[in-house]
């Protein structure tokens, strides 16, 4: 699938610059302003209203782990790293605490907009695979439940393949996961038949 | 006395977009001409020229030819888009800055140019918003194979796709190609509601030749049923173009006879126009400050006020959409004046939002 990066609606978000005072800033805010964000800065930590903006671009020379209000790699918006020492300690500490693109200090007349635009891409992507693992691993889980289910209605008469499309079809007709239709089977077997939970022992 | 300031003239005067670069190069030399017999200003401007010749590998070192062995610091010049992005490295190298007088595709803002022609929230979106309630929303889209018609096309699918619209299709050609058959016989086949052509030069000419044919075989691709639609065509293609201009539309700041920017409307074209604009708003930063010539862009814009936006280096301009009747351009719709967006983050119609700047 050709994806398409969201580019108009830049206008109006909120970028925090995370490092002293000092020209990187002033570089950095121009192209911003430019691009329609608003920007303030802070030093040395984050505070409360850092989780009210959209983008935060962290110092990646001088930073450390207790300036963010939130775990490491767990920024709930994109993080963009302004590198000036590409020493292997200081990228591997920045991606550690999450980045999503980076920026090269001395940082001049451009390359701001690409990095908005990629570290949105991918906090945005992360996010999605997050969701999908977590799902995925909801459904895992819920194996055992499935397998309950599909012998609670084999025991009414049923092959094991009649139960499990009988499974399928319930989960369709009520517009909920597989693993969801098998959690309401056990839990009406539960409620409603206990000689059949007795049957099985 | 005058002070002497020596000025970059970066354009190719032999190029498959030629008449293009004449109209600009016109115009930035008229203006000069203007500031220099006027005794009002203390300065006068003397043109240091190069001519890339169309080669756009040739831009980069001319323009630091310029500010290597000249005192301009300032060039007026660049046609596409590839040219002015070819050379932004040399003048931050340098120090020097561009003013850049044609429409172009947007998301751009560097430290070292200033655009006074349009973008697209002065050009293709509005263009847009006439054309789709006006004409359909089932666009065949073309281009030049570049930066420009790239950008433009993208743009104009997200709009078109936006506003439940359809892109039928969409073709590229080189710059300089004429091999316009398989864009025509896709427009005949596709018969959408109108055309975007982002060609530039040769290939726009011979694309609108052969479609006017077309139009002249089937009523379909006449322009009051299939127009075609264009950002950057103006007065100054006409010759090439002849009866094949009958019909065009086109959306820019000026159209030959429309007073109020940046003249009476005296300009051939607003590439003309816009690049005289240019050279007359150097003037008037430099005038009667001795060693401005000199200054970074952010300080000599800074507090000068002047239609320049000191934060993107682009201007407010008006909007207006025109269509060839009769030889010549006629206004359609004027949709005021509209400040330069290039990152498109305050909406078609929206006022500017209010930056709050924190530091």
């Amino acid at each position: 699938m050709k994806r398409q990066v969201r580019i108009q609606n830049l206008g109006g978000a909120r970028a925090t610059i995370l490092h002293r005072p000092h020209p990187t800033v002033q570089a950095l805010t121009r192209q911003l302003v430019a691009i329609g964000l608003v920007v303030d800065q802070v030093w040395p930590e984050l505070g409360p209203e850092a989780l009210a903006a959209d983008f935060i671009f962290f110092d990646a020379d001088m930073g450390y782990d207790g300036q963010f209000p939130w775990a490491a790699a767990a920024a709930p918006m994109p993080m963009i790293a302004l590198i000036g020492s590409e020493a292997p300690g200081r990228i591997e500490w920045s991606l550690q605490i999450g980045a999503h693109a980076q920026l090269l200090k001395p940082i001049g007349d451009n390359g701001t907009y690409s990095a908005l635009l990629i570290a949105r891409d991918g906090f945005d992507r992360q996010r999605a695979l997050g969701a999908e693992i977590a799902d995925l691993r909801r459904r895992l889980e819920e194996r055992q439940t499935v397998v309950r289910a599909v012998a609670m209605l084999a025991a009414m008469g049923k092959t094991e393949a009649e139960a499990y499309a009988q499974l399928r079809q319930m989960a369709m007709a009520w517009r909920i996961s597989f693993e969801d239709a098998a959690l309401r089977v056990v839990a009406r077997f539960a409620t409603e038949g206990g000689d059949d939970q007795r049957s099985r022992g | 006395m005058k002070r002497r300031i020596e000025i970059g003239l970066l354009y190719s005067r032999n190029s498959s977009y030629s008449l293009i670069s004449e109209a600009c190069r016109s115009g930035a030399l008229a203006a000069m001409a203007e500031v220099n017999a006027d005794p009002g200003l203390d300065i006068c401007f003397a043109a240091v020229e190069r001519d890339p010749g169309g080669n756009a590998d040739m831009y980069g070192p001319l323009c630091e030819d310029i500010l290597r062995e000249s005192s301009a610091r300032h060039v007026v010049g660049c046609v596409t888009s590839w040219s002015r992005k070819e050379v932004i490295p040399s003048l931050e190298k340098l120090g020097g800055t561009l003013w850049y007088a044609l429409p172009y595709e947007g998301f751009e803002a560097s430290d070292h140019v200033v655009y006074t022609h349009a973008c697209p929230n002065q050009h293709l979106l509005p263009l847009l918003d006439w054309a789709l309630p006006a004409h359909g929303r089932r666009a065949y889209l073309t281009g030049s194979n570049y930066i420009w018609g790239w950008e433009m096309n993208r743009l104009a699918r997200a709009t078109i796709a936006a506003a439940g619209g359809e892109v039928l299709g969409e073709r590229y050609l080189p710059i300089g190609a004429v091999d316009v058959g398989r864009i025509i016989a896709e427009i005949r086949a596709t018969k959408p509601d109108f055309v975007l052509n982002s060609l530039v030069g040769a290939s726009s000419y011979e694309f609108l030749r052969a479609y006017h044919a077309l139009g002249l075989t089937d009523a379909h691709f006449r322009a009051d049923r299939c127009p075609v639609l264009s950002c950057n065509l103006t007065e100054c293609e006409f010759p090439p173009l002849g009866e094949a201009a009958e019909g065009l539309i086109s959306a820019g700041p000026y159209f030959r006879g429309v007073a109020g920017w940046p003249g009476a409307g005296s300009f051939g074209s607003a590439h003309e126009a816009a690049s005289y604009a240019a050279v007359r708003e150097l003037a008037r930063l430099l005038a009667h400050r001795p060693g401005a010539e000199n200054l970074p862009l952010a300080q000599l814009l800074a507090g000068a006020g002047g239609p320049v936006d000191p934060g993107t280096h682009h201007t407010s301009l008006p909007v207006i959409i025109a269509q060839v009747r009769g030889g010549a351009f006629r206004v359609i719709q004027q949709r005021g004046v509209v400040a330069g967006d290039p990152f498109l983050s305050r909406g078609l119609r929206g006022s500017a939002q209010p930056l709050r700047v924190v530091s």
